[in-house]
């Protein structure tokens, strides 16, 4: 869906980055996003390589990205489970609708790689 | 005016990098940890303070094409008109018409071009509000943003509002609400519309409403039928009351 204007805006930050770091260009950059988060991975590295041309210093960046679980604590029993839907479950022991989402829902930039 | 564009007094948000490894001389290692949305984000708080500084309650209202979100503006505009000055943004590409029926009700209105993207982003609203003063020649009391028709996108981009509504229209059916959770969690308002309908479709109204409230209690719920105005008056009841506790920040802001 907006994979294409979110990876717009990371080449625009990324770009800002490199200019204030004074880096000749951008190597690598690592993004986390979680499986709740809505974005179709395919889709955001697509978009990626096909507009980090326009950069001169990015033009070589590599997009890593590490896909992370979606995660929940019940907050009843305590058990942690792993689940593979987007709809909200139970907590498999228990039972409980009372859950804390651990991770699932990350859109982050993590790092960079850069050469000066 | 604002800061965004320039014309006005900003604070900038001054980034920091941190190097965590090092190891030979030419490469380096940035930290960032930034969210991808740090950008809308940072527009979306200028357009909050923007809202903020004038007393506009900033409305944004989300759901699939086709629920009745114009329709519900139009009602409200008919209502309210003489009352409240009232603006809208309108971002649904469903029709290019959506503009132009609530001016026709007496409202000002400004069609953003979305260019076909699937949800709306901050800057477009700043930039769609500057237009909006223009024709206003001054400020609304209640900002609608008629976002994109869709229920998943517009849930992860916020635009500056005070409340965000999502609707369902009973033909859409009742699974909605597990369907789509991210809308229904980063609502304030659920409007189930064309209850007029509810004789035709299975659709058991206590238990959608129990269903969004189990994924956000929070949640203030309204049935509203724009054709036999059933729970409209609760709905511009509420809105009066909203526009009231705004200008009451105002003075003592
Ligand atoms: N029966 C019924 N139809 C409605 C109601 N509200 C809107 N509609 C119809 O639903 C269709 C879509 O409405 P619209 O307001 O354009 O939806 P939007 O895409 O969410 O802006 C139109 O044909 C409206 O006439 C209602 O309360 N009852
Ligand atoms: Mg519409
Ligand atoms: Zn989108
Ligand atoms: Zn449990
Ligand atoms: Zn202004
Ligand atoms: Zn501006």
């Amino acid at each position: 869906m907006h994979e294409t204007s979110l990876a717009m805006g990371l080449l625009d930050s990324l770009n800002q980055m490199a200019e204030r770091e004074k880096a000749k260009k951008v190597l690598k950059v690592r993004v986390k996003i979680g499986k709740l988060s809505g974005i179709v991975v395919d889709s955001f590295v697509f978009a990626f390589n096909a507009l980090k041309e326009q950069f001169p210093k990015l033009a070589g960046a590599e997009l890593i990205v590490e896909e992370t679980p979606t995660l929940y604590r019940c907050r009843a029993c305590g058990h942690e489970f792993e689940v593979e839907t987007v709809f909200f479950p139970e907590c498999p022991k228990c039972g409980s609708v009372d859950l804390e989402l651990l991770s699932g829902e990350e859109l982050e930039v993590v790092d960079a790689e850069i050469e000066v | 005016m604002c800061d965004v564009c320039g014309c006005g007094q900003h604070d900038h948000e001054h980034e920091h990098s941190h190097f965590v490894v090092s190891d030979d001389t030419t490469k380096k290692n940035v930290e960032i940890k930034k969210s991808l949305f740090s950008e809308n984000d940072r527009v979306a708080r200028s357009n909050r303070e923007h809202f903020d500084r004038h007393g506009i309650l900033a409305i944004n209202l989300i759901s699939s094409p086709g629920s009745g979100k114009t329709t519900l503006l139009e009602k409200t505009i008919e209502a309210l008109k003489d009352e409240l000055k009232i603006g809208v943004l309108e971002g649904d590409i469903e029709t290019e018409r959506d503009a132009e029926r609530v001016r026709a009700k007496g409202a000002a209105a400004v069609q953003l071009t979305t260019g076909g993207a699937c949800h709306l982003e901050a800057p477009l609203v700043h930039k769609g509000f500057h237009a909006l003063e223009k024709q206003m020649e001054g400020y609304p009391d209640i900002l609608f943003i008629e976002n994109v028709g869709n229920l998943v996108c517009p849930s992860s981009f916020y635009l500056g509002e005070h409340i965000r509504v999502v609707l369902i229209s009973v033909p859409e059916g009742e699974d909605k609400p597990a369907k789509y959770p991210k809308a229904f969690k980063t609502s304030d308002v659920f409007i189930i519309t064309k209850s007029d309908l509810l004789p035709y479709f299975d659709f058991d109204v206590e238990k959608v409403k129990k269903e969004a409230l189990s994924l956000n209690p929070n949640l203030k719920i309204f049935v509203v039928s724009a054709k036999t105005g059933e729970g409209l008056d609760e709905w511009f009841n509420f809105l009066r009351e909203k526009v009231q506790e705004k200008k009451a920040a105002k003075v003592e802001g």
